[in-house]
């Protein structure tokens, strides 16, 4: 595998106009087959998308704008020569230590990203980065006490633990190891020239100046999360969630349903567990935990706020080989427990 | 919006205006929602708190953004470069996005799912987790998730033959049920509505050709295990069913 450098300009402006043209219409599509498949009219049809729409974006923003502000104290108050400094230099160190930063830096997956984006113009290092991104929203304690209560101590809440630091760890040094950061990242995530960080209206007081970023950061971020947003809720809207629960008993098609599941529900990782009780009286142990360890690391929204960090290519790589390892741990632990 | 006349404001002005005005309009809506009590229509009111602390953030953001803009000297010559700090101009394009959500809050009445929403039909599954208050609670005090539980806790539907039943749902029909067949159905909800799911209990009840599908209902009556849509499970032979307002908390949480 290689990572290959994305010959193309970052922002072009005519893909941007094209994606932003194909939303439009796959929506459209979307609003005309719900109309004539059930009857309902258009109205009824946008006012669900709506409520889907507004219901996923209420529940993330305040964790993306918490991100935010997380971000702008970095920007601040941590040099990069701290980062450089402190960081392990061999890829597994680095990876294993980004698999775990969340224990000490509790953020879910709306918030990670904008974290990791920031940490990564300071300088840090790429597997490190990526294990971060991968691992951080369930490797806190937040969803650790929330995966507890839901399932108790038993094999989901360790097998969440266990895939989800293997998969963070070999995804973070693949890429760390096969990508040279300027191949890996946009351009404006690893400028680490200072002279080129310009807040909108600079402010003299540096608490001051750690909002302003902020404010600034969630309009970056935030336009991914809107779009992740909108695709999540027509994804709902477009496939009824029980024709695809009805779909998955098999050892193998259980884990790939529930992960194309996860991936569509782009439930936030602090309560996802409460949602997979739901599954477990018709679905494999296996699936229950590629449910939980996929989901955190990659969905619909998040998939998208990705791609305001990384190169198109290294988007691909983040979403595809997390799910090809859930999926392949997901099929190990069906077939170790015999169903 | 704003007016001026001053030939300095230019299009990064403007830009830094609506930024400001979207930051400070996050915050007004989010706080709308908390009075106007909106929000549960779209979360779980565990969660609320969220809202809240969200709320306050954007505020304070929207105000240090109007702040910064208020405070920026108007020279021609201080022509300060609308960048975010990585070099990457906050565009009409993103502000537009960002907006989305509060053109959509702002023109679409806010409802929760209703019947229209169910797609691909109801769960006579329990969700979530089994509370064992569920089967110590009175029968008439059990709604439509703790009977559902309670249901599936037992391998026998006559077990529960002549249980009152007093329970508040929507009316839901598929197109084959018989014409005195519906269900009272509920959506669930954990988290947001991304992971609600419709429960439902099947009614029978004679003069049920009057209730148009989405109808809030309370359903008075009592059990009788029989055949519903070529399943045997408990049904409600319904002995009174009163057209009610849609509940202050629409959905049911787990």
């Amino acid at each position: 595998m290689q990572l290959q450098a994305n010959p193309s300009r970052p922002t072009s402006a005519p893909f941007k106009v094209m994606g932003y043209g194909l939303i439009a219409l796959f929506i459209i599509a979307i609003i005309c087959y719900q109309t004539i498949r059930s009857g309902v009219d258009v109205s009824t049809t946008i006012n669900i998308f709506t409520t889907r729409f507004l219901s996923i974006f209420i529940e993330a923003v305040p964790f993306l704008v918490l991100g935010s502000i997380v971000s702008g104290l970095i920007e601040i108050y941590v040099k990069s020569e701290d980062i450089l400094r402190w960081m392990p230099k061999n890829p597994l160190g680095a990876a294993i230590g980004g698999t775990f930063f969340g224990l000490v830096f509790p953020v879910c997956e709306c918030g990670v990203v904008p974290v990791a984006r920031r940490l990564f113009t300071k300088g840090l290092p790429i597997p490190m980065g990526i294990s971060f991104l991968l691992a951080a929203p369930f490797m806190n304690p937040i969803v650790f006490a929330s995966t507890y209560i839901a399932f108790g101590f038993g094999p989901v809440l360790i097998g969440r633990f266990v895939i989800t630091a293997i998969v963070a760890i070999v995804v973070g040094i693949i890429i760390g190891v096969f990508g040279k950061p300027e191949e890996v990242l946009r351009a404006q995530s690893m400028n680490t020239l200072d002279n080129l960080c310009q807040p909108t209206v600079p402010l003299n007081n540096k608490f001051l100046r750690v909002l302003q970023l902020a404010g600034d950061e969630f309009f970056e971020m935030g336009r991914f999360l809107v779009l992740g947003c909108i695709l999540a809720s027509a994804m709902q809207t477009l496939i009824p969630q029980n024709s695809l629960l009805a779909l998955g008993t098999g050892q193998i098609t259980s884990v790939i349903f529930l992960q194309i599941v996860a991936f569509i529900l782009s439930v936030c990782s602090t309560v996802d567990s409460f949602l997979a009780l739901s599954f477990v009286n018709t679905f494999t142990t296996g699936s229950i935990i590629s449910f939980l360890s996929f989901g955190p690391m990659v969905d619909i929204k998040s998939t998208l706020m990705f791609s305001g960090v990384f190169k198109r290519k290294t988007v691909f790589y983040l979403v595809i080989l997390p799910f090809a390892m859930n999926l392949l741990a997901g099929v190990v632990i069906n077939v170790l427990m015999g169903y | 919006m704003q007016k001026f006349e001053n030939k300095l404001f230019t299009d990064s002005d403007a830009r830094i205006w609506t930024k400001t005005t979207i930051l400070l309009g996050m915050g007004i809506y989010l706080t709308v929602l908390i009075l106007s009590g909106n929000l549960i229509n779209y979360i779980n009111i565990r969660f609320a708190w969220l809202v809240y602390v969200g709320a306050g953030l954007f505020f304070v953001l929207g105000l240090v953004s109007l702040y910064a803009v208020m405070t920026q000297p108007k020279k021609a010559d201080t022509s300060y470069h609308f960048q975010s700090e990585n070099g990457n101009a906050i565009t009409w394009g993103i502000l537009a996005i960002v907006a989305i959500p509060l053109i959509l809050a702002a023109i679409i009445p806010s409802r929760p799912l209703g019947a229209e929403a169910v797609s691909g039909g109801i769960s006579l599954k329990s969700v979530g987790i089994d509370s064992a208050t569920a089967f110590t609670r009175n029968p008439l005090d059990r709604n439509i998730l703790d009977w559902i539980r309670t249901f599936a806790n037992s391998n026998t539907p006559a077990e529960f033959n002549n249980q009152p039943v007093d329970v508040i749902g929507f009316v839901y029909r598929e197109p084959n049920f018989l014409p005195e067949e519906f269900m009272v159905a509920r959506f669930t909800m954990s988290c947001c509505v991304a992971d609600a799911s419709a429960i439902g209990l099947p009614v029978t009840f004679d003069g049920s050709s009057d209730l148009t599908d989405g109808v809030w209902v309370r359903v008075q009556g009592e059990l009788k295990a029989d055949d519903f849509d070529e399943t045997f499970v408990p049904v409600i032979v319904a002995t009174s069913i009163d057209v009610v307002e849609q509940p202050e908390q629409p959905y049911l949480y787990p």
